[in-house]
């Protein structure tokens, strides 16, 4: 997907709005997000009717209802094989997948490792706010140790996942982190994880006001800042000293390599098939199947 | 294709001109390599032939069978009487003990080698078998090509037989010699020592089939044609999770389709598989997964998403013994109530089921015209016996109209709804780069506009406009098939791979005088109920015949109709293929005097 020709009319964030109000609570995280990705699409001139915005289950998969693009709100964690359908069979659109922790991490997990190690080209935006929100506050994958929740009533006995390690781990090739109460900065790392080539995962911090309380969102507030000047994202070595940090919460692209994506290397395996010939057509298979001696 | 077809049986005057060869033995033994050469020969002087393979689960090593049936006139099912049997191994026949049957007189070939000695008594062939021993193995080290046992058995075969010798030499030539000359050279050699060794014995009298060869036939497996079936509909993305029996699909579309400007992605599960495949139909690309029971089961969910968000998408189920691991590598029917039922809520669908290797080609693509003029998926039934087994085919026969994905014109753009409520049922669906076909959809029930919704009243709206694209459907493919004369004693009721058996029996009860008919439906759901209920009331008697332990076919019958009260189920478990003379025995009895006494 490339910036649109300069003769189309400019987009501007509120032209990738729909009509359909969130059901979100005031004060969640998400609205930050959907913010953010209004002006992330509009910095980089995304046509709407070549983009795909796609989500699983959960109170922040209902976001592709919200954006005037192609749209589909899944099943609970499917987002990410839905997203690859579409990548794979139409490279000239932009695919967005959108969804929770619970959705991309626990019941979705596998298809988490796979579409970062095909190096899809997708754009995942993982929505953490550390709970099952829609579900009225169960645990997660990511709720911290120890905490209380209406599924861990003596504390979660469980360790928890660093989301972005999992993605280094699993071969994705941009991996970023955001706090969606910092806009300018989740607008900033949405529109570089959109220009990426490749598996592009950013975890933004999405603070739930209704089932974490205002806690969560002061935590993290008081803990994010923005990785420091001159680290080196080119290493993983280095990327995983901003995983699982307990007393601060690094912003910024923690990883990002160039290699080719898994359309680059499809549509190589078109070219070789094929070599100089046409297009094989049925009739030419049908002959592979006499016997020929 | 639509309505009802009336196939014509196999002609009742016909002399058994046709011969059932099976080869057993140990992995290694090259029992797979023998029946490739004589079907592909058989295919080559233009015979009609149906191999079918069986093993055990192991890997490599273990048992395997293959039969292979020949003949110059039209089969329609492995031969379960076999004529000829060559033996490698005692210990691994036993293991398909009461699945390769000999018929009376059999001819068996034995290698003196086999430690494990058996005697008629054992095998039930009783005492017109002949028993021939052949040292296999000793003729093919004495050539100088040790490890050829299989190729010296061909060129006993041959010569036993009469068969015709250049064509199978060819044949040997080609398999072996395609990497190394060398090695085509040894090949030869076995097989000349092979053709000596045979003449040595004589000719079997009465055992050979007289033909005269025509043009070359394609041969080809169900798997196989159910793939090219859908790159002839324009399946244009493929995604699937290796499950035996149904990969060689997979590995089909994994091969072709880049040459055709298509792509395969293998999932990391059949979870991921239907839901790429429903995404990129989705994105306006022609889809297709397939897979086995187990499968299935894991991609009900998407089924249902399928069925809500109104995507088309083609799902093929070859079919394999179960529940759970259950059989993989052998044939039953019992996947009929999941692909009809399977799922939460009322999630409208489409089942197909295909009856033989050519109609895998058929059903596939006919899948695709129904899920993309409905926008609903729909399961394509095979199963392991028509999905591996390889037939000769008609090359003129694998036509088949191709409905293209069709999008909104600009009038339907105008004032867009994604889920208008139409008549039909189905709406226009807009994809990808059509500027006023965007829309916003999901799996929540949605009102017109797509937009999530939860009132009752447009939950049972968008519920009745999902379920009135089923009335058409069943109207405009009442497809099934009628076999036998227009009125009957007793009419047969079976579906899927059960055709064959069923056809030539019908031929062996028309040959006594015996009026039987049978109906064999294709569409599974929504089913061909006025065809047969005007079936059902052209017979007497009706004959449920199954392979399912639980008689899921018989009791979908009686969900969607009345079947007479003295209805005979036949049905038994899976792992070994309906046969000929199953479906003859059912006949008889009915038509033998104390029929009452021996219920079925």
């Amino acid at each position: 997907m490339s910036a649109a020709p300069p003769t189309l009319p400019a987009f501007v964030p509120n032209d990738y709005k729909t009509d359909l109000k969130p059901v979100w609570c005031p004060g969640c995280g998400d609205f930050g997000v959907l913010t953010a990705l209004y002006r992330a699409m509009a910095e980089l001139q995304l046509r709407p009717e070549y983009t795909a915005v796609v989500s699983g289950i959960g109170c922040s998969s209902r976001l592709p209802g919200y954006v005037e693009t192609y749209g589909f709100n899944t099943v609970h964690g499917r987002a990410l094989p839905l997203a690859t359908g579409v990548a794979v069979s139409r490279p000239d659109v932009k695919v967005i997948a959108v969804g929770g922790d619970g959705d991309g991490l626990a019941i979705g997990g596998n298809h988490f490792m796979h579409a970062a190690r095909r190096n899809l080209d997708v754009t995942y935006l993982l929505m953490d706010n550390e709970i099952y929100g829609l579900t009225k506050g169960q645990v997660a994958p990511t709720t911290p140790t120890g905490d209380r929740t209406k599924t861990t009533h003596y504390g979660n006995p469980e360790p928890s996942v660093d989301p972005c390690e999992l993605a280094i781990s699993f071969g994705a090739t941009w991996v970023g982190r955001a706090f969606s109460g910092d806009l300018k900065g989740t607008v900033e790392l949405v529109a570089k994880a959109l220009r990426h080539r490749g598996f592009a995962f950013l975890n933004v911090m999405s603070p739930c006001v209704t089932w974490r309380g205002d806690e969560q969102f002061k935590t993290l507030k008081a803990k994010a800042r923005p990785i420091p000047a001159g680290h080196d994202a080119s290493s993983r070595i280095e990327a995983f000293r901003y995983t699982r940090e307990t007393e601060v919460l690094s912003t910024g692209v923690l990883y990002e390599v160039k290699t080719p994506s898994l359309n680059d290397r499809l549509d190589a395996i078109k070219k070789s098939a094929r070599g100089d010939a046409p297009a094989s057509t049925v009739a030419d298979i049908v002959k592979t199947f006499l016997p020929s001696f | 294709m639509d309505g009802v077809t009336v196939e014509g049986g196999v002609s009742p005057a016909m002399s058994r001109r046709d011969l059932t060869i099976a080869m057993v033995g140990a992995g290694g033994d090259g029992i797979v390599t023998m029946g490739d050469i004589l079907s592909q020969a058989g295919a080559r002087d233009g015979l009609n032939v149906i191999k079918t393979e069986a093993y055990g689960p192991q890997i490599r090593g273990g048992e395997s069978s293959c039969v292979v049936r020949l003949s110059p006139d039209a089969i329609y099912e492995q031969g379960d009487a076999v004529d000829v049997l060559v033996v490698f191994s005692w210990a691994d026949f036993g293991r398909f003990k009461g699945e390769v049957l000999p018929a009376p007189g059999a001819v068996v070939l034995f290698d003196e080698a086999d430690p494990v000695a058996r005697t008629k008594e054992d095998l039930g062939l009783g005492a017109s078998a002949r028993w021939i021993a052949v040292p296999f193995a000793k003729i093919a080290g004495d050539a100088g090509a040790k490890g050829s046992k299989n190729v010296v058995g061909l060129g006993v075969l041959t010569s036993l037989l009469g068969l015709r010798q250049e064509t199978i030499r060819r044949a040997v030539e080609k398999r072996f010699g395609r990497k190394k000359a060398a090695v085509g050279e040894l090949a030869l050699k076995a097989f000349e020592a092979g053709l000596a060794h045979g003449a040595t014995l004589g000719k079997l009298e009465g055992r050979g089939i007289a033909f005269a060869p025509g043009p070359a036939k394609l041969i080809m497996s169900g798997n196989e044609a159910a793939a090219l079936g859908a790159l002839h509909a324009g399946c244009r993305f493929f995604a699937g999770y290796p499950i035996t029996p149904s990969t060689e699909i997979l590995q089909f579309a994994e091969e072709w389709l880049p040459k055709m400007g298509g792509t395969v992605v293998q999932t990391e599960d059949e979870l991921a598989a239907i839901g790429a495949v429903v995404g990129a139909s989705f994105a306006g690309v022609k889809s297709m997964t397939a897979t086995s029971g187990p499968g299935l089961s894991l991609m009900t969910e998407m089924l249902g998403l399928a069925s809500m968000a109104e995507i088309p998408c083609v799902i093929v189920d070859v079919q394999r013994g179960g529940p759970s691991t259950g059989l993989p590598t052998k044939s039953e029917q019992s996947d009929l109530w999941q692909a009809v039922f399977a799922g939460h809520g009322d999630a409208p669908r489409v089942v197909i089921a295909a009856s033989d290797v050519e109609d895998c080609f058929h059903t596939t693509v006919e899948a695709f015209n129904i899920s993309e003029e409905f926008q609903i998926p729909v399961v394509v039934l095979t199963d392991q016996s028509i999905g591996q087994r390889r037939e000769t085919l008609d090359p003129a026969r694998l036509v088949h109209p191709v409905r293209g994905r069709a999008v909104p014109t600009a009038e339907e753009l105008a004032d867009y709804k994604r889920y208008r409520d139409t008549p039909e049922g189905h709406s226009p669906m807009s994809v990808p780069g059509m500027k006023g076909g965007i829309y916003q959809t999901n799996g929540l029930e949605h009102d017109e506009s797509g937009r999530p919704a939860s009132m009752h009243l447009v939950h049972e709206k968008m519920n009745a406009k999902r379920h009135r694209k089923l009335a058409p459907i069943a109207e405009k493919f009442q497809r099934a098939r009628r076999l036998g004369p227009a009125k009957a004693d007793l009419g047969i009721v079976c579906w899927g791979s059960s055709k064959g058996a069923v056809k030539e029996a019908l031929a062996l009860a028309e040959a006594r005088g015996e009026k039987v008919a049978a109906f064999i439906p294709e569409m599974i759901s929504p089913f061909p109920v006025k065809a047969l209920e005007s079936f059902l009331a052209s017979v007497g008697s009706v004959l449920v015949i199954e392979v399912s332990f639980a008689a899921q076919f018989a009791k979908y019958l009686r969900t969607i109709t009345t079947l007479p009260e003295d209805t005979i189920v036949f049905k038994r478990s899976g792992g070994k293929n309906l046969s000929i003379s199953e479906v003859d025995d059912q006949i008889r009895r009915f038509f033998s005097p104390d029929r009452k006494q021996v219920p079925a």
